[in-house]
């Protein structure tokens, strides 16, 4: 009996199931939220789908949580969005929250429930397209027609106030073509577009994106009809300017082929190199640095000493007969004979300005311009000299630098520049040397030699004074010094020859003289050196040996001078001579003055001590002045 | 004489009335003395060039949570659940477009001003730990060192707008104290990945906040509201 009614049970059971089914009702299935789109950043919307609905009436709710709230709302408004949708108005949006978003479809037999689905307003904004899009051919005056493209973003869109930030893109295309021809305008809601085919019929859609945003849906199409006259593009002028150019190439290329070196070198001419006169670039190029250095006169480098190089020069005479006039560029063979003053830490000649008590220094200071020609014709000035000690003008400078003096060289077929300021150079410092030795070399008869001597005092002085006056003359000045010290072979072979013995004067030891003092108009004046040794001194007492400089007997080359250290007679006689002679020679000298004065001074100034005639210092320090 | 001492109060009552709904107006505050040329166009010029900072700043930001999610956490919706909101949450945000609207410039400039310097900590943390990150690909790193920058040279830049707009405002100093570094290096590698998830997604949220909060004032200050 039991059995009966369970079975019985059962099987009314299962007829239910079987009739419900039959009818096609079940528990919903589950909906899910197909997506939340936001058109302006202030409302959004979520559409749903729905599941099976089990052939029952189902009813579908929707509900949400926002961030860090605990509170479940149900979806405000389930209309405004359309059909199974949710739409959240402004009052319930917030920004910069997240919301958790679910639906649950219920029906008599059951209820299912959705996913959650999270979303935050601010990424899911999709606008709707750009609206009143306006087309337009445009035929302004004095320019070629377009098409003219304007349009306004949507309406619920708050661009003004800065909320959101629209950017436009457009395409268009003709009507029966396949491709659209993509624009991107920014943020302007206008376009022009200039070329098109005449006669067709265009269409074109726009759209637009937020910043941070989607891009919307194209707009509906708009079309246009492009007039017959509508302008296109001039090919054939473009043809022939193409054409025309493509010939004009060719013929430059050939031109260039033909003439190419010449024209090159007719543009960019060929920039000249600097030469240094005695300076062999293939030294430079082998990099052999202590030749080329030898080349420059260097001796040693570093420098083993500035002082020496500076104003200061002093005269080496030789005083034996087989003593060669020690040429002073061979500094590290000095001659017997002569004095190695210059070694001698103590002498003052040639120290110059470093610690010499000599007054080269104060006369820097003192005079303006070229009083120290003469020095400088020995010794350039060079930037690197201590300039502390001497603020000298910068004639020094100026004195040839281009128009190299040539000057002999005892030992190098190489002319070489004049004495460069730098030390241990081989050169011969002194102007004084070379004047020494030429008087040697020329021979015997005083009178040649007084004439060289003559014109070398007229050149000297000549330079001095242009050195004293300006620089502008410094140039003629170098030409003449060069003409005259050029080679007449004669004198060249004189002066090439200086280790020749000559038998020119009965030379007392080598003696140096101190230049004490330089004025504008290249004055010399002479000081005994003083010697500090007793030898010296002793030499330098006795009247008879003593050599004193007791004249300058001639400037040769702007710069050397010339002093004779012979007995009185001779050298008064010398003199006298060469002070007769030269004021007639003077005449065309524009130093006359100078010259004139200058034996003048010299005469009175002249002191004849014990036989030897020598220039009193102070007594040209007065008249220079 | 009754009807003069009542039409004084009338008056009197109206000018205080209108005078309340137009403080009330935030919108129209002019900056400039006189409509000067060179003192508009030079806050125009430190506007414009904000809001492209803080355009590139955000999306910065977006790519580097966007390189992030796909590399590690795709798919793993543990972590969009157990969001626990940014340490930036406790300065006073406007929620919608009518409350930014109504909040005034000066406020709003202190606004994201603190953002900013609330940011300054998390950053350089950000960079140093990115690199102890599994395979960590080199456009996370850049951007993160990236932003770095862009944050520090928006502050400057913020600093230079108020001192326009607002010269005699007091300095502001408000910002969150960032205490998520230790969570920023557990050992256990979800509960890592986790956080820095969430704080890659603050930062983007953030950089958001900003870039439109600065439009708004650019065309409500420099644009007069009509951009």
């Amino acid at each position: 009996m039991k059995e009966n009614v369970a079975s019985t049970i059962a099987c009314i059971l299962l007829l239910f199931l079987h009739i419900s089914l039959l009818n096609g009702e079940s528990p919903p299935g589950m909906p899910e939220i197909v997506s939340c789109l936001s058109p302006e950043k202030e409302t959004f919307t979520c559409w749903w789908k729905l599941g099976t609905d089990g052939g029952l009436p189902t009813n579908y709710t929707v509900y949400y949580k926002k961030e860090r709230e605990n509170i479940t709302y149900e979806c405000p408004d389930y209309t405004t969005g359309g059909p199974n949708s949710c739409y959240f108005s402004k009052k319930h949006t917030s920004l910069w929250k997240t919301y958790t978003v679910w639906m649950t479809a219920t029906n008599r037999l059951g209820s299912s429930a959705s996913i959650p689905y999270t979303v935050e307003v601010i990424y899911i904004v999709v606008p709707h397209p750009p609206m009143n899009l306006t087309l337009e051919v445009k035929h302004p005056k004095y320019r070629k027609p377009y098409l003219w493209i304007e349009w306004q973003p949507p309406t619920i869109i708050d661009v003004r106030s800065g909320w959101l930030t629209l950017q436009y893109e457009i395409r268009l295309k003709p009507e029966k073509a396949a491709e659209w021809e993509t624009h991107f305008a920014g943020q302007q809601t206008k376009f022009q577009i200039l070329s098109l085919h005449p006669g067709l019929k265009y269409s074109v859609q726009v759209r637009c994106k937020p910043d941070h945003g989607n891009w919307s849906q194209w707009s509906p199409e708009h079309s246009i009809q492009i007039p017959s006259d509508f302008p296109t593009d001039d090919t054939t002028m473009w043809i022939f300017v193409a054409v025309l150019s493509a010939a004009v190439c060719l013929i430059t290329i050939w031109a260039m082929a033909l003439k190419g070196s010449s024209l090159v070198t007719c543009i960019f001419p060929p920039v000249p190199g600097p030469k240094i006169k005695g300076f062999d670039t293939r030294l430079l190029e082998k990099g052999k640095s202590e030749e080329l250095l030898s080349a420059l006169g260097c001796h040693d480098f570093p420098p083993a000493s500035d002082c020496e190089d500076l104003l200061v020069e002093f005269l080496e005479v030789d005083d034996s007969e087989e003593q060669q006039l020690m040429p002073a560029n061979s500094k590290e063979h000095p001659s017997p004979g002569v004095k190695p003053a210059r070694l001698d830490p103590d002498s003052d000649s040639g120290r110059g300005s470093c610690d010499s008590h000599s007054l080269l220094s104060e006369k820097c200071e003192e005079t303006q311009a070229s009083p120290h020609t003469f020095h400088t014709s020995g010794v350039r000035e060079k930037p690197e000299t201590p300039e502390a000690n001497i603020t000298c003008p910068q004639d020094f400078q100026s004195i040839p630098g281009e128009g190299n003096i040539h000057f002999f060289h005892a030992d190098e077929s190489k002319s070489s520049t004049w004495p460069l300021p730098q030390p241990g150079q081989q050169n011969p410092r002194s102007p004084y040397h070379s004047i020494a030795d030429m008087c040697k070399l020329a021979g015997g008869p005083v009178g040649p030699i007084a004439t060289l001597l003559d014109k070398a005092v007229q050149d000297a002085l000549k330079y001095s004074k242009t050195m004293a006056n300006e620089e502008e003359e410094e140039k003629t000045v170098e030409q003449e010094v060069e003409s005259f010290f050029h080679p007449k072979p004669k004198q060249d072979t004189v002066w090439l020859l200086p280790q020749e013995e000559s038998p020119l004067i009965s030379v007392k030891p080598l003696d140096y003289v101190e230049i004490h003092k330089v004025n504008k108009d290249g004055e010399l004046t002479l000081l005994p050196k003083q010697r500090e040794n007793s030898e010296q001194t002793e030499m330098s007492r006795a009247p008879d040996s003593s050599k004193e400089y007791a004249k300058v007997s001639t400037v040769i080359d702007n710069n050397i001078l010339v002093l004779m250290p012979d007995p009185r007679a001779q050298n008064v006689a010398l003199f006298e001579e060469s002070i007769k002679e030269s004021p007639p020679s003077l005449q065309q000298n524009q130093s006359e003055k100078d010259l004139a004065s200058f034996p003048a001074t010299s005469s009175k100034c002249k002191n004849q001590q014990g036989g030897l005639d020598y220039l009193d210092p102070t007594c040209f320090m007065h008249s220079f002045h | 004489m009754e009807s003069k001492g009542s039409s004084c109060k009338g008056s009197l009552l109206l000018l205080l009335v209108s005078n309340m709904l137009l403080c009330k107006n935030v919108a129209s505050v002019p900056v400039c003395l006189n409509g000067a040329v060179s003192c508009e166009k030079y806050i125009k010029d430190l506007f414009d060039h904000a809001v492209m900072q803080s355009h590139y700043y955000h999306v910065l930001s977006t790519e580097m949570f966007k390189e992030f999610d796909r590399r590690y956490t795709q798919g793993r919706e543990l972590f969009t659940n157990t969001f626990n909101g940014c340490h930036t949450s406790s300065l006073p945000t406007p929620e919608d477009k009518e409350q930014a609207q109504q909040t005034h410039s000066e406020d709003l400039l202190n606004l994201i001003h603190s953002i900013l310097l609330s940011w300054n900590d998390p950053l350089y943390h950000l960079v140093s730990e990115v690199r102890g990150l599994q395979e960590a690909p080199d456009a996370i790193l850049s951007r993160a060192i990236e932003i770095e920058d862009q944050n520090r040279r928006l502050i400057e830049g913020m600093e230079k707008i108020t001192s326009q707009v607002h010269p005699g405002a007091k300095e502001n100093h408000i910002y969150s104290v960032w205490s998520g570094l230790p969570s920023l290096q557990m050992a256990d590698e979800e509960a890592r990945l986790s956080a820095f998830y969430n704080l890659l997604r603050c930062l983007r949220r953030d950089s958001h906040k900003i870039d439109n909060f600065l439009k708004l004032l650019k065309c409500r200050i420099a644009y007069n509201n009509n951009c």
